[in-house]
């Protein structure tokens, strides 16, 4: 399923879309991207979302240009919503993963969906737990010895929480300071140096994570949402609100290349959950 | 043997000689303060109260007021803080890249610049909220600048070259820098910014002539980190001020969150120097998700008093406890002696971007008034003024909720009653001027990031218009984002109100000439009379105004200077959160989105310094 069989047909609607509008056929395929976020994107372009933007690129014609920024507070800002300097037109176009229904952007529809996963050092003396729940049962002595990741913004902490584990959890920031090491790499690291024995990651992270030890090293175990706590997230690409024709030109892309898509995202070892089928009342707060 | 003695001789002369030297550096910036002519600190004086005795222009002539000259930083992005001046010379400084210019008044030119060596691709990712810089510092004949890379520099005043450089932070851990240093004595002290990347904030204390660290109180972690002393240093607790007992902050958090437990000193600095005493404010806990950190989270959000000499804990209060609205508690601290409830205080006068307003006793840390300066203020109904701690309203609290539902209608924004433009303060009214944002939330703890990895979908910013009356909180469709306030701090009664189209970002100045002085997002420097709020005299600048305006006298006439230069949370972050982009969110939040988004239609990027004076 490498090669698209609707190929042909997904390139002339691609250029009607362009006529529409009145992007020049020489323009280029423009993303905004961190340079140092694996497994997502880095400068040398080793990331999924590379891989998935140079994808539809190739079948625009087009080359992908990158502006880059550590996605940090601020990023949709200065990147995607931020006008040349010149005044004519913005930084870049596409951000290629944000949450589905991400409000700072328009989504398009999404293209993977994933979940947490618990992430577990082998020969640390937790190589009997099998399920997620065992933790909060585990006799408090030996839960007293637990070192476990939590984050600000992840649902992990929330988990953590309610299953009465919080004073276990060795708090992490989301977001680092750091240009040159992301969360996933410190967390890596962390493992490593027993500084923590398990961490509740996204999906992409905790297969990044995997991806830099030898294989064994650790218990993986997929989070399960409950009414009270979502593990599970679909991802889509962020445009500008407004941008309708570049959203609906992403989609088309998505609808058609969605094997390789996973095919791309499942060589990185992340994984894959059916995606569901998308609430379109996105904005319940209202 | 013989170097080793004479290089302890000559040290011990250095520091003999040094002694009145330092004396003089301490005697000199209060004095500077005192001389209206000059415009020396950030607050115009050790009390931050931004009064000036100037009173050349005055309530009847200063509808004359005309621009006098106009000097481009060449700088886009936020231009906060305001100009010194000190002996005649004037010092300006630029947002990132903290360019410093000594400008001579008589002929307007440049006596000098300075632009530091900074790592963009470091820094700039790391500043929340625009690359803004709140201002220099002035004493020991030296400028200090805070850059934004936490670099705290000192530069000669007559050549600006560089004396001295210490590293204050690492912005590999999400350290930055924002705000105005402040010379007391023979230290500089400056705090740091970075509570989104869960910096643990604390306020330092440089020696003035080598940079040398003297003392540096975290506000969060063990008694040796924070300063305070058990039994000694003291809060407000139970009606009374009590000593606070051993390891106070660390009681307040579980395991080892406190490590990245925010309370960062991005804010204002003020010296009581009969007391030797600094004042301050603490800021948001860290992380983010009130979930994580149960507890009061101490001493995050909290008012400070320290030594100034040792950094040691006089008192500490804490304003909002367990914070789950990022009401910040970095707001300037201005230090007025009055008299509340028949009694004289030495008080401090804080407006909290909570909404509240408090009066306390300096010396002891004893509470005396807690009221809103905006009424439509609605998260608490109001502050216990036995416990100290505000009654937190069940409906408008982010936890007591839960993560999925959305909390409509919580006042104030995030950004708070008022943000960080400082308060001014006449003796001549007995009122401060406080620069108001006038907005509620539906529930975001603050501008939610893009942090990818991570998907948590909350609820993202949507601010709106109060749409309530100030002085009585009645709801009244208003639609205006900015109020101009006066307020009697001895009894927390709000005298009179002004309406602004926008926030109002920029700090006030009040004088003797019965005029206060305040700037507005649009970019009008707005002359208003002190007692009644009626509106004086206004005048376009080339670019919004989030910088603070200020007032000095050169060869006997009185001039007030501001910068312009749109941008910092207001201008770039309010505008791109309210912002959907879509033609139907322009009557969204009963016009707040059109109306912000109007804002780009007022003014534009561009840093500029107007300075005023009436007609020869």
């Amino acid at each position: 399923m490498k090669i698209n069989p609707k190929l042909p047909q997904c390139l002339m609607l691609a250029g009607l879309t362009f006529a529409a509008a009145n992007i020049q056929a020489d323009d280029k395929f423009r993303v905004c991207a961190d340079p140092m976020n694996p497994p997502y994107s880095t400068k040398q372009l080793t990331g999924y979302e590379n891989k998935i933007a140079a994808l539809f690129a190739k079948q625009l014609n087009q080359e992908v240009e990158y502006t880059w920024l550590p996605e940090r507070i601020g990023f949709i800002r200065n990147t995607l919503k931020a006008e040349n300097e010149d005044g004519k037109g913005f930084k870049c176009d596409v951000v290629m993963g944000v949450p589905a229904g991400y409000d700072l952007t328009e989504t398009t529809q999404p293209y993977f969906h994933s979940t947490y996963v618990l992430l577990i050092a082998k020969g640390r003396g937790w190589d009997d737990i099998s399920e997620s729940s065992q933790l909060a049962s585990l006799p408090l002595q030996r839960q007293e010895g637990l070192k476990i990741a939590m984050f600000d913004r992840g649902p992990g902490t929330e988990w953590l929480q309610k299953s009465g584990l919080l004073e276990q959890g060795v708090p992490y920031q989301s977001m680092t300071g750091d240009s040159e090491h992301n969360v996933a790499m410190q967390i890596d690291k962390d493992l490593r140096d027993g500084v923590i024995d398990m961490a509740i990651l996204w999906g992409p992270m905790a297969a990044y994570v995997l991806s830099q030890n030898p294989p064994a090293s650790f218990i993986a175990i997929p989070m399960q949402s409950t009414p009270d706590i979502k593990f599970d997230f679909s991802i889509a690409m962020g445009v500008r609100q407004g941008d309708d024709e570049r959203k609906r030109q992403l989609n088309t892309l998505i609808e058609q290349n969605l094997p390789e898509i996973h095919s791309i995202i499942g060589s990185y070892g992340i994984p894959l959950l059916p995606i569901p089928k998308q609430n379109p009342a996105k904005d319940d707060d209202d | 043997m013989k170097p080793v003695k004479n290089w302890l001789l000559a040290s011990t002369i250095a520091t003999i000689l040094a002694t009145p030297a330092v004396t003089t550096a301490n005697s000199d910036v209060e004095k500077l303060t005192q001389n209206p002519a000059n415009w020396a600190t950030w607050g115009g004086d050790y009390a931050g109260t931004r009064y000036s005795k100037l009173s050349q222009i005055n309530t009847q002539n200063v509808k004359n007021l005309q621009p006098a000259w106009t000097f481009s930083t060449g700088v886009l992005r936020g231009h906060e803080g305001g100009p010194l001046v000190v002996n005649g010379i004037m010092y300006i400084h630029t947002p990132f890249p903290n360019t410093v210019y000594a400008i001579d008044q008589k002929t307007k030119a440049v006596i000098w610049e300075f632009t530091p060596t900074m790592d963009a691709d470091v820094t700039i990712p790391v500043m929340c909220c625009d690359t803004v810089n709140r201002g220099l510092a002035y004493g020991d004949g030296k400028i200090f600048l805070q850059q934004s890379d936490t670099v705290l520099t000192a530069l000669d005043a007559k050549t600006g070259k560089r004396v001295w450089s210490v590293q204050n932070g690492d912005p590999k851990l999400g350290m930055t820098n924002t705000q105005a240093p402040l010379v007391v004595k023979d230290k500089v002290l400056t705090g740091i910014s970075g509570g989104e990347f869960g910096v643990r904030g604390f306020l330092a204390a440089y020696d003035i002539r080598t940079g040398q660290l003297a003392w540096k109180g975290y506000s969060m972690g063990p008694d040796k980190d924070t300063l305070i002393k058990p039994g000694k240093s003291t809060t407000w607790e139970d009606g009374k001020v009590t000593p606070l007992k051993p390891e106070s902050s660390l009681a307040t958090w579980k395991g080892d969150q406190w490590k990245i437990g925010g309370g960062t000193t991005w804010g204002w600095y003020s010296y009581d120097p009969k007391l030797n005493l600094v004042y301050y404010g603490s800021g948001n806990p860290s992380t983010w998700n009130p979930v994580q950190r149960p507890g009061d989270n101490k001493w995050s959000m909290s008012l400070w008093a320290r030594d100034a000499d040792t950094g040691e804990v006089k008192w500490v209060y804490q304003m909002t406890p367990h914070d789950e609205w990022d009401y910040d508690g970095i707001n300037e601290t201005v230090l007025v002696d009055q008299e509340v409830k028949g009694k004289m205080h030495k008080t401090i006068v804080h407006f909290d971007r909570n909404g509240f307003g408090y009066t306390l006793d300096r010396e002891t840390g004893e509470l005396l008034v807690a009221e809103k300066f905006d009424k439509s203020v609605n998260w608490a109904s109001h502050v216990d003024m036995k416990t100290g701690r505000p009654q937190v309203v069940p409906e408008f609290s982010t936890e007591h909720n839960g993560e999925d539902v959305n909390t409509v209608g919580t006042c104030p924004a995030a950004l708070g009653a008022k943000n960080m433009a400082p308060v001014s303060y006449s003796p001549q009214t007995g009122l401060f001027y406080i620069s108001g944002n006038h907005l509620c939330m539906e529930y975001e703890p603050f501008e939610v990031s893009y942090t990818a990895g991570q998907p948590y979908v909350g609820a993202t910013l949507s601010m709106m218009p109060a749409g309530a009356d100030v002085l009585t909180g009645k709801k009244d469709d208003s639609t205006n984002l900015g109020q101009f306030t006066a307020f009697d701090a001895k009894t927390g009664k709000i005298v009179w109100s002004n309406k602004e189209q926008f926030s109002v970002w920029s700090g006030s100045v009040a004088t003797a000439g019965g005029v206060v002085f305040y700037g507005t997002l649009e970019g009008y420097l707005k002359a208003v009379d002190a007692k009644t709020g009626k509106e004086l005299y206004k005048f376009k600048t080339p670019s919004g105004i989030i910088g603070n305006v200020n007032t000095w006298e050169f060869e006997g006439k009185q001039y007030v200077g501001v910068l312009s230069g749109i941008g910092g949370w207001a201008g770039i972050g309010i505008a791109a959160g309210l912002d959907s982009g879509e033609a139907s969110t322009n009557s969204e939040g009963l016009g707040a989105v059109g109306a912000y988004r109007s804002l780009s239609s007022y003014t534009k990027l561009g840093g500029t310094l107007t300075v005023f004076a009436l007609p020869d």
